[in-house]
């Protein structure tokens, strides 16, 4: 019976682990583990006996994977970490998601430069999906200001969605061999165009396991006052799908900014939305208070969840896999800062606590109740 | 033009080096401080560790097979990229050392 709930901490400077009972009153921390060099992606596996998994981002010698098997206790290498092909001409510059697959040792793991690579041993070996990492589109993407990643991997049945900064969203229906450019509706600031078929600087995708045709996203927003080639493009930075990601509008309306990094869906209701609206400027909190926003009627109309939170001179920044939300039956929101710091939002983000106050900046949290 | 034996054997008898391996990358290669090697250049030497130690390859060299931007490879005292980069000659009793770049933050 699931009775711990478990936080991965992915930090510049290596990976934590922190535990709590289910009444999450206070959290046990460990860490840092791995060699100290940046951890962007973390993978709780909870099918079976739980895995935990981080990327090791080694300026030195290159990417690693790590697995752990006792709960983050320790780590260790997998036997080989995602490579290109010799002939590709492409090297891996860091790891910036991993997923469960279907196969009990499946995991998807999505790197930068943009490529999809998939493991059937729980690590061990990795090979390249060629449909999105070779697509006619692929040598064509531009890298966003945190380089050309590929942060998001969705799976529904044979539907993958991948988030690609700046390459947009690209959707598979025949499970991860081909995959199409599917952004129509989604805005681009940077570009001419306003609304190109592929490009889009997309920072986060979120979708409800029991509503899989309605999908969130977070694009990068902040271009309302434009006046280049093309206009203004007001509210292009939080969208919605109803038809799994092949058409998007927007929902931005009534947030204080429509830039942000993450965005999470509510575990037992789809209609409900969490964003972490930033200055686009500075990426840092509007006004220097910082607070999530909720919709709970699926992106309509939006209310401020601050209670706990400081209420003036914070600018830190909440990064794109920096936010999540446990399944717990009034579950608990946590969001990690470029400042170090860890938070939790109880009964659904209505009251904020510091977990932890000086960490290293915190780059991804996953939560799973295990 | 000349064939690569032809050249090899221009070059005389392949010199035995030693590679001087760092502490944080002794797990790669069974614990081993050093590599004892024959090899004409630093390309040659990193080719034979791609064939002899591919774990501790992948350390050094990125999948195109380039040193990592963040490492420096000195023969002796003298840091490659000061002498012909990875074509640098080796003569008998060379060592060569893999240091990271003191970077970071």
């Amino acid at each position: 019976m699931a009775d711990r709930v478990i936080l991965t901490i992915g930090t510049k400077k290596g990976v934590f682990v922190a535990d709590a009972a289910k009444p999450r009153r206070s959290f046990a921390l460990r860490g840092p583990m791995g060699p100290g060099v940046p951890v962007y992606s973390t993978l709780i596996d909870a099918r079976g006996t739980p895995r935990l998994y981080a990327s090791s981002c080694n300026p030195f010698f290159g990417m690693k994977v790590l697995r752990s098997t006792d709960m983050g206790k320790t780590f260790k290498e997998t036997k080989s970490a995602p490579a290109f092909p010799k002939e590709d001409g492409r090297a891996l510059a860091n790891i910036w998601s991993l997923e469960t697959g279907s196969g009990k040792k499946d995991l998807w793991c999505g790197v930068e430069p943009a490529s999809l690579f998939r493991s059937q041993d729980g690590g061990d070996t990795w090979d390249m999906v060629p449909g999105i990492s070779n697509h006619e589109h692929a040598r064509k993407w531009q890298p966003g200001n945190g380089g050309l990643c590929m942060h998001t991997i969705i799976r529904d049945g044979n539907r993958v969605h991948l988030g690609i900064s700046t390459g947009g969203h690209y959707l598979s229906e025949d499970g991860g061999e081909t995959f199409k450019a599917s952004n129509q509706g989604v805005g681009a600031g940077f570009a001419p165009d306003p609304y190109p078929e592929f490009g889009q600087c997309v920072h986060k995708i979120a979708r409800h396991d029991d509503a899989p045709g309605r999908m969130y996203m977070q694009n990068h927003g902040g271009w309302a006052d434009w006046t280049g080639p093309g206009g203004p493009r007001p509210d292009i930075g939080v969208l919605r799908s109803d038809d799994y990601g092949h058409s998007w509008r927007s929902i931005a309306k009534g947030l204080p900014s429509d830039f942000g990094f993450p965005i999470v869906v509510h575990p037992h209701d789809a209609d409900t939305v969490y964003v972490v609206p930033l200055e686009p400027a500075t990426r840092s909190c509007p006004g220097g208070a910082p607070a999530v926003w909720r919709s709970e009627n699926g992106g309509e109309s939006w209310s401020r969840l601050a209670r706990g939170l400081p209420k003036k001179q914070s600018y830190f920044t909440v990064l794109r896999d920096a936010m999540d939300i446990d399944r717990l039956k009034s579950p608990a929101l946590y969001f990690g800062t470029t400042t170090g710091q860890l938070w939790i939002g109880r009964e659904g983000g209505e009251q904020w606590d510091c977990l932890f106050d000086s960490l290293p900046p915190i780059h991804n949290v996953k939560v799973a109740v295990v | 033009m000349k064939s690569d034996k032809l050249r090899l054997r221009d070059m005389g008898p392949t010199p035995t080096i030693t590679i001087h391996v760092p502490g944080s990358l002794r797990p790669y290669c069974a614990g081993a401080a050093q590599l004892s090697i024959s090899a004409h250049t630093v390309r040659a030497a990193l080719e034979d560790l791609e064939r002899s130690q591919p774990a501790l390859y992948r350390n050094l060299c990125d999948e195109t097979g380039t040193v990592r931007r963040h490492l420096n490879v000195f023969v002796n005292s003298d840091n490659v990229r000061d002498l012909d980069g990875v074509d640098t000659k080796l003569t008998p009793g060379d060592v060569v050392t893999i240091l990271p770049a003191v970077s970071g933050g």
